[in-house]
């Protein structure tokens, strides 16, 4: 299994390797060194998959250490640990990953940084799969700024849009925001427990090593890594900019892997929250949830209707982490990443023919991602619609599908939560609240798109549909949306009962004191919310359906006439609720000036002055010794001299050589002189 | 032990001399055409000759041949040294265009001929064989500099090199009298005992003694003053004997100096004990200091000037004996550690920005530092490496030149507080070389225009510098393994006869 780990690890890196160097020069531009490297760990993830179906032993579990590197009394140790969740999530990153690699060739064709392109989706692969599969924090850390890296330089892929290169900036700065605080984090628990592994942080967190309030501040600490990466309020500003990179990378990274590492460590991480720590990620993610499906209803983009989209399930699964169904946090990951990377490369695959449509018509101003642009595309696009539909009424929760299964699990988990602590309601609101703006939102976009009647002729007469390398892909992920793939070897589609439920087994928190529910409690809780949950979320569901229906299909409802009449919530949806505004007025301003000020110090004075003057006279030493002295003296006077004097007697050629070695040799006697004289003294 | 019994002991070196005999005989029957073909046969003697080192017992520590040289760790850890940079140099010079048109067969063979030398100073514990050896080594450099007898300078170089060595050793040969003068024996280590017993009235003597023996020692490391030879010689010599010079016999002073002062000078103690008493009377020590802070400095300083990158190189070496030489005086297990551990990793980084410089001789047909202008862009490949070479040379981490400095420097702080200043002359002047290592990677890159086609250099040329830039990097990211093996063979034979 190890070893298995390790080819998955480094397959992706070699194509990295292979396309960065020479990738140009190959036939296709290389292409299908990606391709092919992505493929093979998908099918050495299907393998691992089928040994771990063929065991179905939730306590499978293979952890391989090796020390890094040893200073004496500080060995640092890292190593690769597979678990159930690690094949799980192997499978869903590599599965997820052949498939953008396959659409991306059809989609990236005659792209100027073509293989350039193929090296990052390889680096990335590498990175994501380095982060699942390591056992230790150092690890973690390491490939969470890896992909960090590759999401920046995928965002910047074409930097020559101010856009493009200002929101991969954005994101790489951003998430350092919530990267200082996990390092700080890891730190923590590095001081107090001696080792990045898991099991020995665990086992020094459950020998009471840590205070309960550190243990809290360093748990947050590591959690802000997590809302950084995962785009939680208030650091998701830099998810809906990233839109800016090709829409297969969205897809990839800034829907179905990247950003869901944040729950995965939340997910890792759990056993060692302490209760307070696990309130405030269940207020930021079901916060975030609401909050970001809100600003999702009003927006036009169709690529930003998915990123809000993105970031509210994100906290819903946040959500889950905090209310102790962490389990089923890692379920929605896995049900979110098939059918959110559907949606985003149907997305792309309607772009793509919006793109190629005004191309035709030599349109360079009308923008092939407004919503507001299309309309009645579907007997245009027949697989990119069917498929976009799969997908969406999957995110909506309608039953049947793989969304409803993991959503329903959340809400009943967050239900049980509520009942046991009824203080803390407004965490159901949020919840059930989110979910009936996704069902409205995105059927808002559905019925924008694909129904209606065109707003252009030509551009409609324009449309075509995707070539099979875009449409492949849709296809399969469509599939994967349905429940049966996530419930087998049971054919209930209203329980999650299956094997993922019962390979991915939840642990009992680490944190001394029995401050938190067991595994066991949380689980009686959700069995008993169960009905009641699902009953809600699926009239819930129904009725976002419905008010879509009014609203964008049938027109019964006028929208503007509603946003009219709600223009203060309205306006903030619009504008995203001014956070970006926000913090260029409050935090970036100041920093500038801040910078300025230290920057106008550092230059003008230290630098011109203190440094230059130093390098000053090093220089002049420097020409004393090696021109005034070596040179002008020694090889202008002394040896040159000599060379001068051949002039006179130019035909004594003899005289050169043996001129010019004397001296040195007077200096070879000089020098041993001079020692004797110095150790005399 | 005699001669017969050591025969079996001497594998390695007998690898080595048959090398050579075959080589000789094999020059006589090619062409000229096919002389180079030599190389070939000298690379497989040094592989055999590896092999065997390899086979041979890494604890064995007995003196041979009636007592004039010993087997031991220290000794064959340098000669895996000598035979790595022989080897490589071997492959360098069959890549170079310098020597394309010159009948090369005995040049491979004198190489060869070059590392029993080398061997026999790393391991000689008498007198008369620690002279007859760095002649040796001294007598086939000369022949080495002057290769190409068409070119003026490369005779000059030899012609001076001639000169100057005769000189040296000439006063070290005079030191070596008055030391047998004083004791009546040539054996290290009865010499060792000897001195000791010695009045208070023979100091004098000693220590004249003493400076002129490291004349000669001096000459062979390139230390400051008696590093005159060096620029002329590197800059006139072919590069990839530029390269060789640099490194072997260096690393091949340095071990005599280290065996010589520590024997006859300490108070014969096990290299494996933590500190080693300095013998009363003699200054040494403070000579050495002294020579050390003195020869980097110099070497830094005017290497600033150097506008040719073999000049610069040049410098830059003897600078690097500076820092080395930082680490004798402090007797210590640890700045010997120190000091073996530099000279590998310098042999990767050193050997490395020759053979680059090489490759660009090659391709652009310039030694200017200012005509590399732009090579960062025009032929990433070369750039990169040579980046990756001078960063190591100034001691960057993550470059395995870092670790290096570090020994050398924690070796220092650790020998006690005498020897502070000289590790805060170390650290200055590896500032100061940042300013000329910096300069070349700042005309690669910030100097100069693109060109359309990238120049990938091909095959051997390429391999040659990938290998000396792993281990550059990779020793600057985990050197464990390195350092269990410096660790290992810091032993000397000791006991005496």
């Amino acid at each position: 299994m190890v070893n298995y780990g390790i080819a998955i690890l480094l397959l992706p890196l070699m194509a990295f390797v292979v396309q960065i160097f020479i990738g140009k020069r190959l036939p296709r531009n290389g292409d299908w060194v990606s391709v092919s490297a992505v493929a093979l760990t998908l099918c050495l993830s299907l393998a691992m998959f089928g040994v771990m179906l063929v065991k179905y032993d939730p306590e499978f579990s293979v952890d391989e250490t090796w020390t890094w590197f040893d200073l004496g009394s500080l060995q640092v140790q890292i190593g690769i640990l597979i678990d159930n969740v690690t094949v799980v999530m192997l499978l869903v990153v590599s599965l997820v990953s052949t498939l953008v690699h396959v659409y991306s060739t059809a989609y990236m064709e005659g792209d100027l940084r073509y293989s350039r392109y193929f090296a990052f989706l390889s680096l990335f692969t590498f990175s994501m799969n380095g982060i699942v599969l390591a056992n230790n924090l150092l690890g973690i850390y390491i490939f969470w700024e890896l992909v960090g890296l590759s999401s920046y330089l995928l965002i910047g892929h074409w930097f020559e849009k101010d856009s493009a290169s200002d929101a991969a900036k954005k994101a790489f700065l951003v998430n350092r925001v919530g990267d200082i605080g996990m390092f700080i984090g890891i730190m923590l628990f590095f001081t107090a427990t001696g080792s990045f592994l898991f099991r020995d942080v665990f086992a020094g967190v459950e020998s009471g090593l840590l205070s309960t309030e550190i243990l809290t501040v360093a748990g947050l600490c590591l959690f802000a890594g997590a809302i950084g990466k995962s785009a939680q309020f208030p650091l998701h500003v830099w998810l809906p900019d990233a839109m800016e990179g090709p829409t297969p990378v969205s897809a990839l990274i800034h829907a179905a892997t990247m950003v869901a590492a944040g729950v995965y460590l939340s997910f890792r991480l759990f056993p060692i929250f302490t209760p307070t720590a696990l309130t405030v990620i269940a207020y930021i993610g079901g916060f975030t949830a609401i909050f970001a499906a809100i600003i999702a209803v009003t927006q036009n983009d169709i690529k930003k209707v998915l990123a809000y989209s993105t970031v509210s399930q994100l906290g819903y699964m946040i959500l889950a982490v905090g209310v102790g169904a962490y389990t089923y946090g890692l379920f929605h990951l896995v049900t979110h990443a098939a059918f959110k990377a559907g949606l985003f490369l149907c997305s792309g695959s309607v772009i793509h023919a919006m793109h190629y449509a005004y191309h035709e018509l030599h349109d360079h101003e009308s923008d092939p991602q407004d919503m507001r642009n299309m309309g009645g595309m579907r007997d245009k696009m027949k697989t990119t619609f069917l498929t976009m539909l799969i997908c969406t009424v999957a995110l909506s929760g309608v039953p049947f599908t793989s969304g409803f299964l993991s959503k329903d699990a959340i809400l009943a988990g967050t239900l049980s939560f509520t009942l046991h602590h009824p203080e803390h309601f407004l965490l159901v609101l949020f919840g059930f609240g989110a979910a009936l703006l996704t069902a409205f939102y995105m059927f808002r976009l559905i019925f924008m798109t694909f129904y209606g009647e065109p707003v252009r002729r030509e551009v409609y007469d324009n449309i075509h549909e995707s070539p099979s390398a875009m449409t492949a892909p849709l296809v399969t992920l469509a599939t994967l949306s349905f429940f049966l793939f996530f419930t087998l070897p049971y054919f209930n589609p209203f329980s999650d009962h299956g094997w993922f439920t019962v390979l991915i087994d939840s642990r009992d928190s680490v944190v001394p004191g029995h401050l938190n529910l067991t595994a066991h409690e949380i689980a009686e809780g959700m069995h008993h919310a169960h009905t009641p949950a699902m009953l809600l979320s699926i009239l819930i569901a129904f009725s976002g359906i419905g008010l879509a229906v009014f609203m964008y299909l049938q027109k019964r409802i006028s929208a503007d006439h509603i946003a009219a009449k709600l223009s203060l919530p309205y306006k903030l949806s619009l504008n995203k609720f001014f956070v970006d505004e926000t913090y260029q007025r409050y935090l970036i301003n100041p920093s500038l000036i801040l910078a300025r000020m230290i920057a106008f110090f550092d230059w003008e004075i230290y630098d011109k002055y203190i440094v230059n003057g130093f390098g000053k006279v090093t220089e002049w030493f420097s020409r004393v010794v090696g021109i005034r002295w070596d040179y002008d003296i020694l090889d202008q006077q002394i040896v040159d001299g000599v060379g001068r004097t051949t002039g006179f007697f130019s035909a004594r050629l003899r005289l050169i050589q043996t001129g010019k070695v004397q001296n040195y040799l007077v200096w070879v006697l000089a020098g041993v002189i001079m020692i004797y004289v110095f150790q005399a003294i | 032990m005699g001669n017969i019994q050591s025969i079996s002991y001497f594998l390695p070196e007998l690898m080595v001399i048959a090398t050579v005999v075959v080589a000789l005989i094999a020059d006589l029957v090619y062409s000229d055409r096919n002389s180079y073909k030599v190389g070939y046969l000298v690379i497989a003697g040094l592989v055999v000759a590896s092999f065997t080192l390899w086979l041979s017992l890494p604890e064995e520590t007995t003196p041979i041949f009636l007592n004039t040289i010993v087997v031991d760790p220290f000794s064959r850890i340098f000669k895996f040294v000598f035979l790595l940079a022989t080897f490589i140099v071997v492959l360098m010079s069959m890549n170079s265009d310098e020597l394309k048109g010159v009948r090369t067969g005995e040049y491979y063979t004198l190489m060869a001929a070059m590392v029993l030398g080398m061997s026999l100073m790393a391991s000689s514990v008498d007198l008369i064989m620690v002279y007859l050896s760095i002649e040796i080594v001294s007598i086939i450099s000369f022949i080495l500099a002057g290769y190409l007898r068409a070119q003026v300078r490369s005779n000059e170089a030899a012609l001076k090199y001639v000169i100057y060595g005769a000189f040296s050793s000439g006063l070290m040969l005079y030191g070596l009298s008055l030391l047998y003068g004083l004791t009546g024996t040539t054996k290290l280590f009865q010499l060792s005992g000897s001195i000791s017993s010695l009045g208070p009235g023979s100091n004098l003597t000693l220590t004249v003694s003493t400076i002129l023996m490291l004349a000669g020692f001096g000459y062979k490391v390139a230390i400051v003053p008696f590093h005159f030879w060096t620029p002329d010689v590197y800059e006139g010599a072919p590069t990839p004997v530029t390269a060789y010079l640099s490194v072997a016999p260096k690393a091949a002073g340095f071990a005599l100096l280290i065996r010589f002062f520590n024997t006859l000078f300490g108070t014969g103690q096990p290299l494996n004990s933590p500190v080693w008493q300095a013998m009363e009377g003699v200054p040494w020590q403070d000579i050495l200091m002294v020579l050390a802070a003195v020869t980097m400095t110099v070497g830094n300083l005017v290497a600033i000037q150097q506008k040719n990158i073999k000049r610069l190189l040049a410098y830059s070496s003897i600078a690097h004996a500076g820092y080395i030489l930082m680490g004798v005086p402090v007797l210590s297990q640890e700045g010997v550690y120190a000091i073996v551990f530099y000279i590998i990793v310098y042999l990767f980084m050193q050997l490395g920005a020759f053979s680059l410089a090489i490759v660009v001789s090659n391709r652009y047909g310039t030694e200017i530092i200012e005509e590399y202008s732009g090579i960062g862009w025009k032929s990433p490949y070369l750039g990169f490496f040579m980046a990756v070479f001078m960063f190591s040379l100034t001691g960057i981490p993550p470059t395995a030149g870092f670790i290096g400095k570090m020994y050398l420097f924690a070796a220092l702080i650790n020998g006690g507080s005498q020897f502070y200043w000289l590790a805060i002359i170390g650290v200055l002047n590896s500032v100061i070389s940042l300013y000329y290592y910096m300069r070349v990677v700042k005309v690669m890159y910030f100097q100069g225009g693109r060109e359309k086609d990238l120049y990938v250099p091909g095959g051997m040329s390429a391999a040659i510098v990938l290998a000396m830039a792993i281990p550059s990097i990779y020793f600057g990211v985990r050197w464990s393994f390195l350092a269990d093996w410096v660790n290992s063979s810091l032993k000397f034979f000791i006991a005496g006869f």
